[in-house]
């Protein structure tokens, strides 16, 4: 494994409040670097740059969206093998299907559980893009 | 045909009456037979008329009792439907033509009438009255009101289904004005006091020509049952309507929910971990409580989705074939260590071998989650799972050892929002009160059935049923389904 060192996580999302909080117990709790976008647009710049270990992305976000990022993030291939976990407020009937479609590893509904969270990076951050559900 | 033709001739003159007598029964070379009788007045014949059956009558209209159209008008009252031939010699052509229009099929002209004559018009006579018969019979049974309008705005005619929608005897409409108010084009409605209440009718109007006169058709219909069923069927679609504005909303604000109570989540949880410094005792014991909460909302948001899912019929229900009590096995198996710390035993009673079922897996593990989640709060000590062949059904149930339900409020638990007051057995924890709505859907998507149940020697019991996949294997055969 070639990136196994890789402990940086971007986090993208445009509730501020939530990503302060995020980051807090990702980098204090938990002991990643984590780096914060707040749209589509400032995320892929920052993923591109940044080479996080893996992506927490919202769905609902001015400019670019989350779809959309996601689909940009696989036509790159600077970042084609980032692992990105969805995280969103909104459970539609075709989600699941859909993250899957998109290459999503993990899709987890807000109010996201800690432990599950843990343990999916534990699990993948730093690995390549490999599906969960 | 040698079917006999009766006829009744009321007329005063003696030879005249023998001269027709010989006339109808003179051979023409047609297949016809006459019978004919005779009547020297008019009272003489309407006897003989209320006593016998004729096929037509041959009236002459000056008899010793009645004279010129009195003696048809009087005639026709009292034997409306029998075909009337005037027989005249007063101004001949006149008479006759009003006699057609007050009723009469034919007339003849005395001094010029020969067998020939006579036989043809009693043959298109019959033939008249018969067309008009089955005309008259369309109208009489047609389940829509027919009334005839004359050019004075008087009924002169109304069939019993107007009569019926009008609420009145004939004598009530006709020969009386026509008194409901009707559109020049298209149809009128209108409210008509009934026996059973309002009816509601439409009328149309159409113009005709009646015994030569200008008059106006009028068809009535009935559409009360119509309009009902027109509102009922409005209502339904409101009713619709308003659901799935009520699903849309509690899905939004669920939605809506989620986003600040993530935040909320987060920012709580980076305080109890310390993540934001040191906490006193007390801090962590409010913090706490704080988190437990957010988690119980989290949860009721969780089931409102669900049930708003399962209710509106977007959710996909993935059925397989599985063996209930390997399914049970895994479940208690799972939660016998949350049950640890609870002071309450999880105890299985598993019937082995039983035959699969065929519903979806995810759900029915939320729905014994559901019911061993409930069964906790309300148990003093123990709780026990239980599955069951009866029948062609397998029966999972899980009971608890608390007060039970009280009598009548069993299927009142299946109700969004219903929690009963039982007593607790076990810690204060809360439920969304949504759990075992949910788990109504549930098996009701899966084919399945649940209901409640005290159970002796115990306390509440929660069953739910689902056919066994394959009726033959329900004889206790070992399920195939092991994997």
């Amino acid at each position: 494994m070639p990136q196994e060192k890789n402990k940086r996580v971007l986090i993208v999302d445009d509730e501020r409040d939530l990503t302060e909080a995020l980051a807090l117990r990702l980098t204090a709790g938990w002991g990643y670097s984590v780096a914060v976008a707040y749209d589509g647009e400032e995320g892929l710049r920052k993923a591109a740059v940044f080479k996080p270990g893996m992506i927490l992305l919202d769905l609902a976000m001015p400019k670019v969206d989350g779809w959309e990022m996601c689909r940009r993030l696989l036509d790159n291939p600077d970042t084609r093998e980032i692992p990105v976990l969805i995280m969103t407020a909104w459970s539609t009937g075709d989600l699941h299907a859909r993250a899957a479609e998109e290459g999503v590893i993990k899709v987890l509904l807000k109010p996201v559980d800690e432990q599950e969270l843990l343990s999916i990076l534990r699990a993948n951050v730093g690995t390549s893009r490999k599906m969960i559900v | 045909m040698d079917q006999k033709i009766s006829v009744l001739l009321i007329e005063d003159d003696p030879d005249y009456a023998l001269l027709m007598n010989l006339y109808v029964n003179e051979a023409c070379g047609d297949a016809l037979k006459y019978v004919l009788e005779s009547a020297s007045s008019l009272a003489e014949g309407l006897d003989l008329l209320a006593r016998k059956e004729f096929d037509i009558v041959l009236l002459d209209l000056m008899l010793p009792d009645s004279h010129d159209l009195n003696t048809l008008a009087q005639l026709r009252r009292r034997a409306p439907s029998i075909p009337v031939v005037v027989l005249t010699n007063l101004d001949p052509e006149a008479t006759g033509l009003k006699a057609i229009g007050e009723g009469a099929q034919d007339f003849l002209i005395k001094s010029k009438v020969d067998a020939q004559q006579l036989r043809r018009a009693i043959g298109y006579a019959l033939e008249r009255s018969r067309l008009f018969g089955q005309m008259e019979a369309m109208v009489r049974g047609s389940p829509d009101g027919v009334v005839i309008i004359d050019h004075s705005g008087m009924v002169r005619y109304a069939n019993p289904a107007a009569l019926a929608v009008f609420n009145r005897k004939a004598d009530q409409i006709v020969g009386r004005l026509f008194d409901f108010p009707l559109a020049a084009e298209g149809a009128t409605e209108a409210k008509l006091p009934g026996p059973n209440g309002e009816r509601i009718a439409e009328m149309r109007e159409a113009p005709i020509e009646w015994k030569g006169y200008k008059a106006r058709l009028v068809t009535i219909r009935d559409i009360t049952e119509l309009k009902r069923l027109e509102q009922v069927r409005a209502e339904v679609k409101e009713r619709r309507r308003m659901d799935q504005l009520k699903d849309k909303l509690l899905s939004t604000v669920s939605h809506e929910l989620r986003s600040p109570l993530s935040i909320i989540k987060a920012a709580v949880g980076t305080i109890r971990d310390r993540l934001a410094g040191p906490l006193t005792k007390e801090q962590q014991e409010m913090i706490d409580t704080a988190d437990r909460n957010i988690s119980r909302l989290t949860r009721i948001l969780g089931n409102f989705l669900d049930l708003s899912r399962l209710e509106s019929g977007s959710a996909s229900v993935d059925r397989r074939l599985f063996e209930p009590s390997e399914l049970l096995r895994e479940i208690t198996d799972d939660l016998r260590m949350t049950y640890k710390g609870k002071d309450v035993s999880l105890l299985a009673d598993l019937a082995p071998g039983l035959p699969q079922v065929n519903a979806d897996k995810d759900m029915i593990v939320q729905v014994v989650a559901n019911l061993l989640d409930n069964a906790l709060r309300y148990a003093r000590d123990r709780v026990q799972v239980r599955t069951r062949l009866l029948g062609e059904e397998v029966v999972v149930s899980v009971i608890d050892d608390g007060t039970g339900i009280p009598d009548g409020k069993s299927e009142d638990l299946f109700n969004k929002f219903v929690q009963l007051d039982r007593p607790k057995g076990g810690a204060g924890y809360k439920g969304t009160g949504l759990g075992l709505a949910i788990s109504r859907e549930i098996m009701t998507l899966n084919g399945g059935r649940i209901w409640a149940e005290n159970v002796k020697g115990w306390g509440a019991g929660f069953h739910f049923a689902l056919p066994a996949a394959d009726p033959a294997a329900a004889g206790g055969r070992h399920a195939a389904g092991k994997k």
